[in-house]
């Protein structure tokens, strides 16, 4: 725990209702996010993400823990007087201010001179690249531009860390991914550390330099996105993530056996009953494929097709391969198959 | 056992509480307060000269209700408040129902038309219930009295031959009210049709009813919410109104608020004023809990 | 679904309609008409003349009655406004416990019939020894306007996202600075609202007011009331005449200030 770490969270827990009775939103969290990091909180709904950002920015008061930012302790501040600003889900704009009235307002109540307010409320504007609307009012804009708008007026006041509440789930598809990029260039550009609330996993992996994935108010893993989509540390992140199929089997001395028979070889060490967790892509139907299934259902996708196998006597066992030829009918329903398993692309989880 | 947000929570809610307060302050003191008062002021003794004797108590003001006492001072069993009160309540029923028919229908046209003439005809409903009541109730005086226009009306019509005499009977005081809370059946129920979905009805016409049958299954059985809060928002008022029986009644049609008057004015009867006040009160308490248990909406008892 | 389509033409449902607008404004526009009557009667016309309302604005007692209805508005109105504004400040937000009996209290005179508030409000300056006068009617209006006052408001309040007072807090104001920066600019046309509201409602109020009124105290309700006891005339007319229109201009305003804002 040194002082480079943008916020130190130790031992937070948050509570609601009656102490003892009440409902753990947050159960003994702690966390190091650095400086300069885009980091993303990950999470199904009710997994304490959003409680956790809204800690950080002063609108509840924890249970119990920390919470430092560069090495001060902020928990008891209110959160005008803590240094980071938030982005909002509904992005919170003041309908009865203008554009640029809304982006001064921080500065305002901190008391900056006119000329300083005027001159940062135009270099927001053209950092987000909506320089002409500072005279209109803020519910007579888009979604989009709203949203870019939240973003100018938090940036605006040059916060030590910039918190982000899901603020991407209200656009659409299109408009998501182009902000999604936006985002990501603000954050190199600026330097400041954004962290990030998103239960869409695609986008975490998008656009973070590391991830907390979590899971009923506790955190189940922290890494980079590759970290966290190559080696899930247990079955509940692998699931969460991208598409992973799931076989039980018992691990013994020559490799690791299904409950039909079937032997996979691992690389595993452990002994005893374990989970296998295959990612789809990593898998392909191979006349040589050392696992056995059959074909339950064939699912076009445009870009690939996806074979749903049953797998010893499990259904749902699925292979994405790529269209690379097209559109090409291989396999068809009730086929028997073989599926060319990888040995690094199984992983092996002890729960 | 505190932790730092209960702490927080507990000095927001008293920050809260504080604010609130002076507005709790003025209607405990001004409006419950005198309420406790009026009860005890019914358990008391008439005072010679009007007033009441502080500290000497007697029930004869809730005795009054029933009986009344001859020269011997023998209780002998009367009818007059009894049917006092019987009258209150069968106009009020009366201006309940014909406030029904009339506002039902009334409503269902509102709410079917577009959305600029529903304005226009929502702020035409609500205009007069801003309007002084005493200034609408003198139009009907006027209206009503010999020779007042709905005489001359009807006989240029040629529908009646002589005048009707309508001013001061029990069928004038029905007009007055029935036109003082005709807005307030209106509104509730134009409440509940608006909120309803009509795809509803376009589904029943599809599957074989006719208007008819639409209303009576799918429109009435929608709207009962609202029919029964426009319901309760006429019966209760009516039956303690005052001015409508005072000026459209004159000495003749009584209900329960010129009978609570005159205990204050003429006959110089606090306790027994106190006592027809508290009875209409709590008449209008039982019959609000029994509104909100049985049918307002997320109660347990609400029916289907 | 509209009526031009034959299908949602539910019968009766017209003349029923035009029935309620007709039976609601004929007492009303026969009043004000009759108002400009040049004869005697209250009823039978005589040619058109406005001599009825020169003998209202001439007459002393009228006017002393209007003066009497507008200051006890006026202060009423302010008071319980202010009142009903901080009250609906302190009920926003996560409920607590004994909030339904609170709101139940503030809501407490829409609940009780006029005539009982009316008696009770005389036993308690009875029993405090309060002579009666305009300050009693004072009291007790300021009593009923509360909860007036305090719906719009409250309204308003419910309406406003709650996520505005939070990012007011972000962006560095105290919450005093977000009251005034953010809370009240929003919520000024519900407390604009609910004043003329108030307003209204004092100006109109009747029974409550004879009760507690001393001599010499009378308002203009109270003043007509009189009148009519005395015996239906023409100048009742001209002065209701003013009264409705002026109450109807009133509601027109805060309807159309209504409409604005949104």
């Amino acid at each position: 725990m040194g002082n480079s770490s943008a916020i130190s969270i130790e031992q937070l827990s948050m509570e609601f209702g009656d102490p003892g009775q009440g409902v753990k939103a947050l159960d003994t969290v702690s966390l190091e996010i650095q400086s300069n990091e885009f980091f993303t909180l990950l999470g199904p709904s009710g997994c304490g993400k959003t409680t956790l950002l809204r800690l950080i920015a002063g609108f509840e008061q924890p249970s119990a823990g920390t919470i430092r930012l560069y090495g001060e302790a902020m928990q008891d501040l209110p959160p005008f007087r803590r240094p980071v600003n938030t982005v909002f889900q509904s992005y919170a704009l003041f309908p009865h201010m203008t554009v640029a009235q809304n982006i001064a307002f921080g500065l305002e109540m901190r008391g900056l001179s006119k000329e300083e307010i005027s001159e940062t409320v135009t270099r927001m504007l053209a950092l987000v690249k909506l320089p002409d609307v500072g005279a209109r009012r803020a519910d007579q804009l888009s979604g989009g531009q709203q949203q870019r708008i939240a973003l100018a007026r938090a940036l605006a006041n040059r916060p030590k860390v910039l918190l982000l509440d899901e603020s991407l789930s209200a656009l659409d598809q299109k408009l998501r991914k182009d902000m999604q990029i936006e985002l990501k260039r603000l954050q190199s550009e600026t330097g400041i550390t954004f962290i990030f609330v998103t239960h869409d996993q695609e986008e975490a992996l998008t656009m973070s330099d590391r991830i907390a994935v979590m899971s009923k108010g506790r955190i189940l893993q922290v890494g980079t996105p590759t970290e966290i989509y190559e080696a899930p540390a247990n079955r509940t992140v692998a699931d969460f993530i991208g598409e992973t199929n799931f076989l039980t089997a018992e691990a013994g001395d020559d490799g690791v056996k299904l409950s039909d028979g079937q032997v996979l070889s691992t690389l595993t060490e452990h002994r005893g009953p374990v989970t296998l967790a295959i990612r789809p892509e990593r898998v392909s139907l191979a006349a040589d494929g050392q696992l056995l299934g059959k074909v339950e259902n064939v699912v076009y996708v445009g870009t690939d097709t996806v074979y749903h196998l049953d797998v010893a006597g499990q259904g749902g066992f699925r292979v994405r391969q790529q269209n690379r030829d097209g559109a090409v009918g291989g396999y068809r329903v009730g086929d028997q198959v073989r599926v060319q398993v990888p040995t690094a692309a199984i992983k092996v989880l002890v729960e | 056992m505190s932790t730092p947000r209960l702490l927080a929570e507990r000095r927001q809610l008293g920050r809260r509480l504080l604010l609130s307060t002076p507005a709790m302050l003025t209607l405990l003191v001004f409006m419950l307060l005198p309420l406790g008062i009026m009860f005890v002021v019914s358990i008391l003794q008439s005072g010679e000269y009007g007033g009441v004797k502080w500290g000497e108590y007697s029930l004869e003001a809730y005795r009054n209700f029933f009986y009344e006492r001859d020269l011997d001072d023998v209780l002998v069993f009367n009818t007059d408040y009894l049917e006092i009160f019987q009258r209150s309540f069968w106009l009020s029923i009366l201006t309940t129902a014909g406030c029904l028919l009339i506002g039902f229908p009334t409503a269902l046209y509102l709410a079917l038309q577009s959305e600029r003439k529903r304005n226009l005809l929502l702020f035409l409903v609500t205009v007069p219930f801003w309007t002084n009541l005493l200034v609408r109730a003198y139009a009907w005086m006027l209206l009503l009295r010999n020779g007042g226009l709905v005489d001359e009306g009807l006989q240029g019509l040629g529908i009646t031959q002589h005048g009707l005499g309508l001013l001061y009977t029990d069928n004038a005081v029905i007009i007055g009210l029935l036109y003082t809370y005709l807005p307030f059946m209106v509104l509730p129920i134009y409440t509940s049709l608006e909120k309803m979905d009509w795809r509803l009805v376009e589904a029943a016409f599809d599957l074989g009813a006719n208007r008819f049958h639409a209303l009576k299954r799918i429109i009435v059985p929608l709207a009962m919410p609202g029919i029964v809060a426009g319901s309760i928002l006429v019966f209760i008022p009516s039956l303690g109104n005052y001015i409508i029986p005072e000026l459209l009644g004159g000495g003749k049609t009584l209900m329960i608020g010129n009978l609570i008057q005159l205990q204050f004015g003429s006959s110089h009867n606090w306790p027994l004023g106190a006592a027809l006040s508290f009875a209409l009160l709590s008449f209008v308490l039982l019959a609000m809990l029994v509104y909100s248990v049985r049918f307002k909406p997320g109660s347990a008892g609400g029916h289907p | 679904m509209n009526t031009r389509n034959p299908l949602w033409r539910f019968a009766g449902m017209r003349p029923a309609a035009w029935f309620f607008f007709v039976f609601l404004y004929l007492p009303i526009v026969v009043l004000v008409v009759l108002s400009f009557n040049g004869g005697q009667s209250a009823t039978l016309w005589d040619g058109f003349s406005l001599k009825w309302y020169s003998v209202v604005a001439n007459d002393a007692e009228v006017v002393r009655a209007a003066k009497n209805s507008l200051i006890v508005a006026t202060l009423a109105t302010l008071i319980a406004t202010s009142l009903a504004t901080l009250a609906a400040l302190g009920m926003r937000g996560r409920a607590f416990r004994g909030q339904t009996l609170m709101s139940g209290v503030l809501g407490l005179p829409l609940l009780v019939p006029e005539i009982v508030t009316a008696v009770s409000t005389l036993m308690f300056f009875s029993f405090i020894g309060l002579k009666l006068s305009l300050f009693t009617i004072l009291i007790a209006h300021v009593v009923f306007c509360i909860p007036f006052a305090y719906l719009p408001i409250r309204a308003r309040l419910e309406g406003m996202n709650p996520y505005l007072l939070e990012a007011a807090a972000d962006l560095y104001a105290s919450p005093w600075k977000a009251f005034w920066k953010v809370t009240f600019p929003l919520l000024s046309p519900g407390i604009v609202s609910g004043a003329m509201l108030a307003f209204i409602i004092s100006m109109d109020d009747f029974v409550i007011t004879y009760f507690v009124a001393g001599a010499g105290a009378t308002t203009l309700p109270v003043y007509i009331f009189s009148s009519i006891r005395m015996g239906i005339s023409p100048k009742i007319n001209a002065i209701s005449s003013i009264i409705l229109v002026i109450s109807i201009a009133f509601v027109a305003l805060s309807y159309y200030v209504g409409q604005r804002k949104r």
